[in-house]
């Protein structure tokens, strides 16, 4: 048995109780109950994002994007269908992410920079878009009195039990991600995160396994879409822009990539300082980008990346014949 | 043709050549170091809108218009050596760069917008400088600012001191033999990483200028940076990375694009057509038009 597996998982049980268990803790205080669902929806995005960045390597700056459609169309299926919203936020998901797949297709050659650029461009085309068909989106207004999901009972869904809601959420999307990594799946991802030449020389059908981590990816970020937009009832096109998908890059960077509980550290670290920063929204922006900086310069691996790797020394100082590879790459 | 449909198309074409050199001159920047260095500097808007805003806040102190562009151009070397001091030169390097300081300019990007809509913002939404020069010339019936031409005049002597640097001069053959082989430029004696530096620099210089010279011609705010930042982006891509020939051309027709499409539609829609293009070049010939 390894034991820095068990820990792993041991850390990963205790933060999904934790997190089970705080709205009803946090019942009380409604500023921190929503502070504590926004980082849900947050931790949901950064898992997604993680398995595209951290497992196969592609940086997608498109995330917010995605999970903007997903959430005018949920938004558009509800008002104008008089869908449930339990129906049409799986609707919704499914097809922004066969979108996210489809933009996804043409950059399946492109790697790096090129990846990246590329993604920054359907972004910006995506937040255009958002501005310029006023009819699904009300442009630059927003759209706002978003309805919440509905209770069994057709109550509207509040307070404890949508906190709840995104928690089981935020748990079971991590889950999925810690279930995906040590399939034949999740090894092929690596395998081409670490080389796709090699990956494809051995058999791993690279074109077909970088679409279905689109289409994961997309999903993560449309589902976090519509739940982001039902819980804080407003979104315009700001909400879905390019600084969204760094944010959540950045929760993803600066937690750790690569591992299942480095992006929730980052998104539980960094997903609450707009909320107490409110009257300096711009200064928000300083210290992402510092952050950015930061973690790309002088913390390539992360917070728990970084601790991994310390242990790993640690150990490979105290047992010098047994090589430890315990060390995620950064 | 009428009189208003010539006096439209004067003005089409003056916009065209003064927005074409802008472009042209800060794809160069860009291009330069990214063909060079490796560095796609996303900041590159933040950088133009920067200089801008420093003319205006000097231009705003009483400064005289000639006297602000050269304060402005001195204070980005500063900022530039500072900038390749502190960050730059940490990734020269790292194999896969590129990412890495995209990313980082990134970060750069989110700093600067904040400080300006911290800062800028507050105090106001349009930002107009004081012409270079004042008085308008005649040619034929149109009327031309003679301070937009000193702009035009400006922008393509630079473009054009920069290619007599870049194929005639040392450092111009230098920095071309790094485009081309780093390894085998640095086993001919070429200092790679002063070559580097000294790019950086010259990248960064001209993309001041160009926010000088925008600012200059057109009143602007504190958008302009992103939009910039995603035109140069666009033109680099479509003309070829490190092509400075590339970043002339495509600058010129994106300008010219700009122009006409502000005549029948917003200036939103030429945007659009930008990343169209930069999308189609990316997915068909990741290389660009102008590319060896």
């Amino acid at each position: 048995m390894n034991p820095r597996h068990l820990n792993a998982r041991n850390m990963g049980i205790a933060l999904a109780i934790l997190a089970l268990a705080l709205p009803f803790v946090l019942e009380g205080n409604r500023f921190l109950a929503f502070v504590f669902g926004m980082v849900m929806i947050n931790v949901l995005w950064a898992s997604g994002m993680n398995l595209l960045y951290g497992y196969v390597g592609l940086m997608p700056l498109m995330f917010a994007g995605i999970a903007g459609i997903a959430a005018y169309a949920m938004i558009y299926l509800t008002r104008s269908f008089g869908w449930s919203f339990w129906l049409a936020m799986p609707a919704a998901s499914f097809g922004a992410a066969l979108i996210g797949v489809l933009l996804g297709l043409p950059s399946l050659r492109l790697k790096g920079f090129y990846f990246t650029l590329c993604s920054l461009v359907i972004q910006t085309v995506l937040t255009l878009a958002f501005i310029f068909f006023p009819h699904f989106t009300n442009g630059d207004t927003g759209l706002n009195q978003i309805a919440p999901p509905e209770w069994f009972n057709g109550a509207p869904l509040a307070g404890l039990w949508f906190d709840l809601v995104l928690a089981i959420f935020a748990v079971a999307g991590a889950a999925f991600c810690a279930w995906l990594v040590p399939t034949r799946l999740g090894q092929r991802f690596i395998a081409i995160r670490e080389d796709d030449v090699l990956a494809a020389v051995l058999g791993i059908n690279v074109v077909r396994n970088k679409i279905i981590a689109f289409f994961l990816v997309s999903l993560y970020a449309a589902v976090g879409g519509c739940f982001y937009a039902t819980y804080v009832g407003f979104i315009s096109p700001r909400a879905f822009d390019v600084l969204t998908s760094l944010n959540i890059w950045l929760f993803v960077a600066f937690g750790g990539r690569g591992t299942i509980i480095g992006p929730i550290i980052g998104a539980v670290i960094l997903a609450p300082i707009p909320f107490l920063l409110q009257e300096l929204q711009a200064f928000k922006d300083v210290l992402s980008g510092v952050l950015i900086i930061v973690v790309t310069l002088v913390l390539p691996g992360g917070i728990y990346g970084e601790l991994l790797r310390r242990r790993a020394l640690r150990r490979a100082a105290a047992q010098p014949q047994t090589g430890t590879t315990a060390a995620p790459r950064t | 043709m009428s009189d208003a449909t010539l006096l439209i198309l004067a003005s089409t074409v003056s916009t065209g050549l003064i927005l074409g050199a802008i472009f042209a001159l800060v794809a160069a920047g860009v291009t330069i170091v990214y063909g060079c260095v490796w560095l796609p500097n996303a900041s590159n808007g933040q950088f133009f809108l920067l200089a801008a805003l420093a003319a205006w806040s000097l231009t705003g102190a009483g400064w005289g218009s000639a006297l602000a562009i050269i304060a402005v151009l001195a204070l980005g070397i500063v900022l530039s050596l500072l900038l390749e001091w502190v960050l730059i030169r940490r990734l020269y390097d790292v194999a896969n760069r590129n990412v890495a300081y995209f990313v980082v300019t990134l970060g750069l990007t989110q700093i600067m917008s904040g400080i300006f809509s911290l800062t800028y913002g507050r105090w106001s939404d349009q930002f107009t400088l004081p012409p270079l020069v004042a008085g308008i010339t005649m040619i034929g019936p149109f009327p031309l600012p003679n301070n937009r031409i000193a702009v035009l005049v400006i922008a393509f002597g630079v473009l054009a001191a920069l290619f007599a640097l870049l194929r005639y001069h040392r450092y111009g053959r230098a920095l071309r033999a790094v485009f081309q082989n780093r390894e085998a430029a640095a086993l001919r004696g070429v200092d790679v990483r002063a070559i580097y530096k000294l790019s950086f620099l010259l990248g960064s210089s001209i993309i001041f200028l160009g926010g000088l010279l925008f600012a200059l011609a057109y009143s602007f705010d504190l958008t302009v940076a992103w939009t910039m930042s995603v035109t140069a982006f666009a033109i680099m891509i479509v003309g070829g990375p490190g092509s400075v020939v590339g970043a002339l051309a495509v600058g010129l027709v994106f300008g010219f694009t700009q122009a006409i499409v502000s005549i029948f539609a917003s200036p939103t829609a030429a945007t659009f057509s930008y990343l169209a293009a930069m999308l189609a070049i990316l997915l068909f010939k990741p290389t660009g038009l102008f590319s060896k």
